[in-house]
């Protein structure tokens, strides 16, 4: 079978981890549908649990079942997850239980229903509490590499933050195992790093591509992990860097780009350009034009990166 | 100090007479203080059974101390870490619906306020546990009358919520919450439910202690 939407990836990976991990339960609220949750409800009836349009219940609910010796995997809007924040933070963040949030329709990737819809600063919310960690797949074939390990290998809380249905093929030509807390380095290049999490990982490496017509080689890393990440890797690239332009498709504010600029401001500060959202987003006909409406693109990053440059290309400052 | 006196006949009950202690998650009795700041009255009863020392409790909300201003799982016998109102029902329904998916004979004793009812969660909890069959979760409300502000009267009444909760389909129960005998006549019918129970218990804040019975009087002076 082909699964070519982030949302199918999840219902078909937590299918099969049902056979595997005999505890799994998952939860949702009222969007079994849309987030295929359903899938594992047809499957495994008895471990299925919709508790309606409820989502600070569903994550008190699954911090219980977490707590009695279930493997609970919550599915449902990242948006409407961030209005259980407190039950996040309190709960399942301080009693530090192994439950499993998956964030659907993040982002954009809502593009029809707009800006109610579209989570900017689900990764700044989750990031900010102490124990939850915060996964951020770049595509399908990302899911389906990570999603079987953190639910097998991880305990604690773990935010995992997934589109609907846009999701370019990125990671699939690059072979690398998903580990816990680990960056992946896509193009290597001593001139300047761009470092993206989620979808727009499809525009660095383009804008990795453009910019070498300028002299500029660069390094493109995939921030899979956002928390906890490997700091000494990041830390390495900007020692031979020395310029890194972050791009996210989320708030400026609390996201990937502040991941970074905390990490290096106490390791080795390099001048730094952030790229994400600054608003609430809107209705588009597809992912793409909001991308591109809000400046999450190639073009973006290549002119950020030529501004590190002090706005010539590097052939020009030679 | 007032919520605290108003539900000690309440937790003495359950701990003393009902909770079954076990270090299995499915057989044993559950306790959650969903009015998690009536913790002293829930470490008091800690003490009596052995959970924690007696010494402890002088040194209640002391930086040195385990007893923390609310309850918190790292106190021993302390099933949830409570403080935020409203979470505890959600909460014990994931331990009871965990129990009976894996045939466990553990049963979810949730002790909420009557002030707590006013969250929103309390309302997607309460509609959620019915058709889930939760028989083995037991609810008490300690109904003493008042909330942080005042008296529900004044700041949001809740007379209609036994009528609420039944037409929900809770089999719902009255007691009085200082009479032990009361107490347990509740519980056992509780028990013997085969829907979820809860039980409304009328109480009088500050019990015990004049100066603070039945007001919104927070301290001792």
């Amino acid at each position: 079978m082909v699964i070519n939407t982030p949302r199918d990836a999840i219902g078909t990976v937590l299918c099969e981890l049902g056979s595997e991990v005999a505890d799994l339960v998952v939860i949702t609220a009222d969007v079994g549908r849309a987030t295929r949750a359903n899938l594992f409800g047809s499957k495994f009836p008895d471990r299925y649990f919709n508790v309606g349009i409820a989502e600070q219940h569903m994550v008190s609910f699954a911090a219980g079942l977490a707590s009695a010796g279930a493997v609970p995997v919550i599915c449902a809007f990242s948006m409407f997850i961030t209005r259980a924040w407190e039950q996040i933070r309190n709960t399942l963040g301080r009693m530090n239980l192994n439950v499993k949030i998956i964030g659907t329709h993040s982002g954009f990737s809502d593009h029809p229903d707009g800006s109610s819809h579209q989570s900017l600063e689900d990764i700044a919310l989750m990031r900010v509490i102490h124990n939850m960690s915060v996964v951020v797949p770049a595509d399908v074939k990302d899911i389906l590499r990570s999603l079987p390990v953190i639910i097998k290998e991880v305990k604690g809380p773990l935010y995992f933050r997934v589109g609907r249905d846009y999701s370019p093929s990125i990671t699939d030509e690059y072979d690398y195992e998903y580990r816990p807390g680990n960056v992946y380095i896509l193009e290597e290049g001593s001139d300047l790093a761009i470092v993206a999490a989620g979808p727009v990982l499809q525009d660095a490496l383009e804008a990795s591509h453009k910019l070498k017509k300028y002299g500029i080689k660069s390094t493109v890393i995939n921030l899979i992990n956002v928390k906890p990440t490997d700091e000494g890797a990041i830390e390495k690239v900007a020692r031979n860097c020395g310029r890194i332009v972050t791009i996210e498709e989320h708030s400026v504010f609390g996201g990937v780009g502040s991941t970074i600029a905390e990490i290096l401001t106490q390791r080795y500060p390099v001048p730094m350009k952030v790229i994400g959202v600054l608003g609430y987003g809107r209705s588009a006909k597809s992912v793409r034009e909001l991308l591109d409406f809000y400046g999450l693109n190639s073009e973006s990053i290549v002119k950020a990166s030529l501004e590190l440059f002090n706005g010539k290309s590097k052939q020009s400052t030679k | 100090m007032g919520s605290t006196l108003s539900c000690v006949e309440i937790l003495t009950v359950l701990l003393k007479r009902y909770i079954r202690l076990s270090g299995d998650p499915l057989t044993k009795d559950w306790l959650v203080l969903s009015k998690g700041h009536a913790a002293p009255a829930l470490y008091a009863l800690l003490a009596d059974i052995g959970s924690i020392h007696y010494g402890e409790l002088m040194k209640l909300q002391s930086l040195d101390s385990i007893l923390q201003g609310h309850p918190d799982i790292a106190i021993p016998g302390v099933d949830m870490s409570t403080g935020s109102l409203g979470q505890g029902l959600s909460f014990g329904m994931g331990v009871a619906s965990w129990i009976k998916s894996r045939g466990g004979v553990g049963r979810v004793y949730v002790v909420m306020g009557d002030g707590e009812q006013d969250e929103g969660q309390v309302w997607e909890a309460m509609t959620d546990a019915v058709h889930r069959g939760l028989d083995n979760l037991i609810v008490i409300i300690d109904f003493n009358g008042y909330q942080l502000d005042g008296k529900l009267s004044e700041v949001k009444p809740k007379h209609y919520m036994p009528l609420i909760w039944r037409t929900v389909g809770w089999e719902v129960f009255l007691c009085d919450g200082h009479a032990v005998a009361s107490i347990v006549s509740a519980l056992d019918g509780a028990i013997r439910s085969r829907k979820p129970a809860v039980i409304f218990a009328k109480t009088v804040r500050g019990k015990g202690l004049k100066q603070l019975e039945d007001t919104h009087i927070q301290r001792v002076e």
